[in-house]
């Protein structure tokens, strides 16, 4: 089985939600606006194991257990094109891209044997699978695993940091476990997101006064972009209370 | 334990990471830790429990209930700290937030056995009817 692919750079793909290593969320948090998205993975599923290794796993009924994957992620609607993506279709920060953009049409977040259908253009893509393309994937193996390889390598550093916050955070929050374990059992699946902030005191080399001086302006700008748009009302209500959020933060400066 | 509440209370946040354990300093976002300290109002502090933690030990267990206010609400930090004599000093070494207590055992009292109660009857013929 091969699967052939190659990258038109259409931009289709630069448009929505971007899970982000914490590297790359640091440094890219004056263009993004960030939250920490949790996402349970039923036990079961696909992507179970390496969900539960990469994240946690929370106990369900019925001696069941999801996985849940938490990731940095640039909170973007999935009409919106990525902030970078200049006019041209092209990528304005090409050299310095996030990993997870690298990595396409693969991911790290699952694993090598389960990529099969990330080749399969979405509805609107237009990559070029035809028989001019070279073969990518082959017998459930990635052809050049560099950028595969480099991401999986940061998730699992990343892991070390965001399993110790998410059981410290779930230890401080009780509803968000409830949450968590509701979203296991809803059929169509979800998310829970939490707040960027969160996740700063376990970033002991992050300023927070200098991180929220770069997200004030972000949150602000889509904020706007979303004020008159009744459908992106989550996304609105998120910016303008990550806006306040930072904004406040970053008044306790002495 | 009650010297780094007062610290955080004031703001001193020299001595809060004065008293880490070594393994926390390198973990410790200051920054974070300062701006938290400056945005609430700390109300009161309850020591909850204490385990060891005397005069002959290494290492010691509080477990504290520390009430603030934020944006107008009152709220509990409820932690069980772990310390541990470093060179004489007492340092924070870990906690576990809004721990849970011990597992709540009820004996079953068997219907012939003495009542709980001290009556000196059979449990049936007593508080068990």
């Amino acid at each position: 089985m091969e699967r052939r692919f190659s990258c038109t750079a259409c931009g289709k793909c630069c448009h929505g939600l971007l899970p982000l290593t914490i590297d790359d969320a640091l440094a890219h948090a004056d263009k993004f606006p960030l939250v920490v998205m949790w996402t349970p993975v039923r036990q079961g599923g696909r992507s179970f194991r390496v969900t539960a290794d990469l994240g946690i796993t929370i106990q369900l009924k019925k001696r069941k257990l999801a996985a849940v994957r938490i990731a940095p992620t640039a909170y973007i609607p999935r009409t919106f094109p990525c902030p970078e993506l200049t006019e041209e279709g092209l990528c304005a920060i090409h050299a310095v891209k996030p990993q997870r953009c690298r990595t396409m049409p693969f991911s790290a977040y699952r694993d090598e044997k389960d990529q099969d259908d990330l080749m399969i253009p979405r509805s609107g893509w237009v990559c070029d699978t035809s028989d001019e393309a070279p073969v990518v994937y082959r017998d459930t193996s990635i052809i050049d695993r560099e950028d595969f390889e480099v991401e999986r390598e940061r998730l699992v550093r990343d892991a070390a940091i965001l399993k110790p916050y998410a059981e410290w955070l779930l230890d401080s929050v009780p509803s968000l476990r409830m949450e968590l374990q509701k979203i296991a059992l809803k059929p169509g699946g979800g998310w829970v997101l939490v707040a960027f902030s969160t996740l700063i005191p376990r970033l002991p080399k992050v300023d927070i006064y200098t991180f929220a001086e770069k997200q004030v302006p972000v949150m602000k700008a889509f904020a706007q972009r979303t004020a008159d748009n009744p459908g992106l009302a989550e996304f609105h209500q998120r910016y303008v209370d990550g806006a306040a959020e930072w904004e406040t933060l970053a008044r306790t400066q002495s | 334990m009650r010297s780094r509440f007062a610290a955080f209370v004031q703001g001193d946040l020299d001595y809060i990471e004065r008293t880490h354990a070594k393994e926390v300093r390198d973990d410790f976002n200051r920054s974070a830790a300062e701006s938290t300290a400056k945005s609430v109002e700390w109300v009161s502090l309850e020591i909850r429990d204490t385990f060891s933690g005397g005069e002959d030990d290494d290492t010691g267990t509080v477990e504290f209930a520390a009430r603030f206010k934020k944006d107008g609400a009152l709220q509990i930090h409820h932690e069980r700290s772990n310390f541990r004599r470093e060179e004489g000093r007492w340092v924070y070494v870990d906690g576990k937030m809004n721990p849970k207590g011990k597992p709540r055992r009820v004996e079953k009292v068997g219907r012939n056995e003495p009542c709980p109660c001290g009556s000196g009857k059979k449990y049936k013929k007593c508080c068990g009817v």
